[in-house]
């Protein structure tokens, strides 16, 4: 079943002077690992964003959890797992990983909704999953970088999202937190839920099939399956042939 | 309310709406600490002044005018924000300039026509001459703000986190973004009369303050800022009467103690370089 189904999208900022994303169609079925490469700058977090309704599509048809992205997008995001790429929380935030953790779950909950045991045990399970039993108490601004990106993960992990997407998840982490959370994604795709990877390095992919996405200046050039050993040499090539890998 | 208890009249309705105006400012006090919205005193009371003004012009109640204006200012500031891509903060001020403009204008106006406006209940506040229907009024404000707060709790502290990561979670942040600026800003349009324009500012910034001095969550700093805030109210309102000392401005000064207090006893600034 396709979970993610754009067809010639297009997305531009409000007071931006072109088009970001530009005629671009993407097709992702249940459990599939996608790995969504590309420079600085070629629209990948906008790409992300487009399709769970943070930016607006402006041309083209874009499904996702089969509900349309344009006229849906609240209920779009309920079911969307979204790490994003750039967050900061000051040393004062009030609030504790626990917490945080439990917001993954307050979308879905629904207005005027208290949370129910199911839904302490979702957030208990996605702490556990993460590894990050022994920071639920610690508030969440007095964390380093790694654990603040754990944290995001098991708040997204929380919801029991049906398509997960990550922008740049191993920006922080040391390797060994890198291999395991590979592992926590290789279950999500087991378990059939499509994981959307944006990343930069390559290392410690997980041994399955990989959908490889590369995007040049808005538009996908790549859009096949391969192994996770091929992926950098294809993004290298994809780069030097479109010519844009250092471009700005 | 409190009549059986409080045989003076005068004493008990101040301390009536002491209480009401202490607990509704503190609580939604801690939002607004938290989402830098602080300049919400300085717009709402200058709204209210310019409804007021507004009111008189026209010949109307000036009182209700005041709220009247205040609503619709309130109603604004979201919209206004988003459609400009402004931070709240910045509309504020716009708003907080606009209202001054009308106000400035039309009592000059009336000035110059010979008719004067006192300005000095809505910048000053006075919890002397109260009657009963301002008391229901802060009564239901402070029931509102309770009820919302209890209500949206989930909403409203995934916004306090992060209003995008709130967004990507599914929250509906714009509707109850919205709802919050509304209410915060019709409950400091109603306290103005009570404490006044200069005072409001102290009641919805330091009571939060004190708290997060002490507390390293935001659930016990729902809690602690209104028992300080109603503490230094009930003892501000004895002591004004006890001693001929003008209420509000004594709630203010003394929590301001307070806060001085809770910064020198803050135990956030230990630093603990415990080895093991
Ligand atoms: N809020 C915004 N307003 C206007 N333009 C934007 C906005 N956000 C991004 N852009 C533009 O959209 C283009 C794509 O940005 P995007 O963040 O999607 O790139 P990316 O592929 O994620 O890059 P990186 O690898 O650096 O994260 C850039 O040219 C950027 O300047
Ligand atoms: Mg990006």
């Amino acid at each position: 079943m396709a979970l993610i189904d754009l067809k010639g999208i297009y997305t531009a900022y409000e007071g931006g002077d072109k088009a970001v994303i530009k005629n671009l169609s993407l097709h992702v079925d249940q459990g599939e690992y996608v790995v969504i490469g590309g420079p600085n700058s070629a629209g990948k977090t906008t790409l992300l964003e487009s399709m769970n309704g943070l930016v607006k599509i402006t041309h083209g048809s874009a499904s996702v959890c089969g509900l349309d992205v344009s006229r849906s997008a609240d209920e779009v995001r309920k079911r969307v797992g979204y790490v994003i790429q750039n967050f900061y929380f000051d040393p004062f935030t009030p609030f504790t990983v626990e917490q945080v953790v439990m917001m993954g779950r307050f979308g879905r909950l629904g207005l005027l909704k208290q949370p129910s045991k199911q839904d302490y045990e979702a957030a208990d399970r996605a702490i556990r999953r993460v590894g990050i039993e022994d920071l639920v108490h610690k508030t969440i601004g007095t964390l380093s970088g790694g654990q603040q990106q754990k944290t995001m993960i098991a708040h997204n992990l929380a919801k029991e999202p049906e398509v997960m997407m990550l922008d740049e998840p191993f920006s922080n982490l040391d390797f060994h937190a890198r291999e395991y959370l590979q592992g926590v994604f290789k279950d999500l795709v087991r378990d059939g839920i499509p994981t959307l990877i944006v990343a930069h390095a390559f290392d410690g992919l997980p041994d399955i099939p990989i959908h490889l996405v590369v995007m040049n200046s808005g538009t996908i050039t790549y859009d096949m399956n391969c192994t996770a050993g091929e992926v950098e040499d294809i993004i290298r090539k994809e780069c030097k042939v479109n010519g844009r890998c250092s471009s700005r | 309310m409190l009549e059986p208890l409080i045989p003076n009249n005068v004493v008990c309705h101040a301390l009536e709406a002491m209480i009401f105006v202490s607990i509704a400012c503190s609580i939604l006090g801690v939002i607004i600490s938290r989402m830098a919205l602080s300049s919400i005193g300085f717009t709402m009371s200058h709204a209210a002044f310019a409804g007021a003004a507004i009111g008189m012009f026209v010949g109307g109640n000036a009182q209700a005018a005041a709220i009247a204006f205040s609503m619709g200012v309130a109603a604004l500031i979201g919209p206004i924000s988003d459609k400009a891509k402004m931070a709240a903060d910045a509309t504020l001020g716009v708003l907080f300039a606009m209202s001054m403009a009308v106000a400035v204008f039309l009592i000059s106006y009336m000035e110059y026509m010979g008719r004067g406006l006192s300005a000095s209940a809505l910048l000053f506040g006075d919890v002397i001459s109260l009657y009963r229907e301002e008391i229901y009024a802060l009564a239901a404000v402070c029931g509102l703000s309770i009820i919302f707060v209890l209500a949206f709790y989930k909403e409203i502290s995934a916004i306090m986190f992060n209003m995008k990561i709130a967004e990507a979670a599914g929250i509906r942040v714009k509707l109850v973004y919205y709802i919050l600026l509304f209410i915060i800003a019709l409950s400091v349009a109603l306290s103005l009369n009570i404490v006044g324009g200069l005072l409001i500012f102290v009641l919805l910034v330091t009571p939060a303050s004190i708290a997060s001095q002490f507390c390293f969550n935001v659930k016990s700093m729902f809690v602690v800022a209104p028992v300080v805030a109603l503490l230094v109210s009930i003892f501000g309102v004895w002591a004004g009467f006890e001693f001929t000392l003008p209420v509000a401005p004594l709630v203010a000064l003394l929590l301001t103690a307070v806060f001085a207090l809770s910064v020198m006893l803050s135990f956030k600034r230990r630093i603990n370089t415990k080895i093991h």
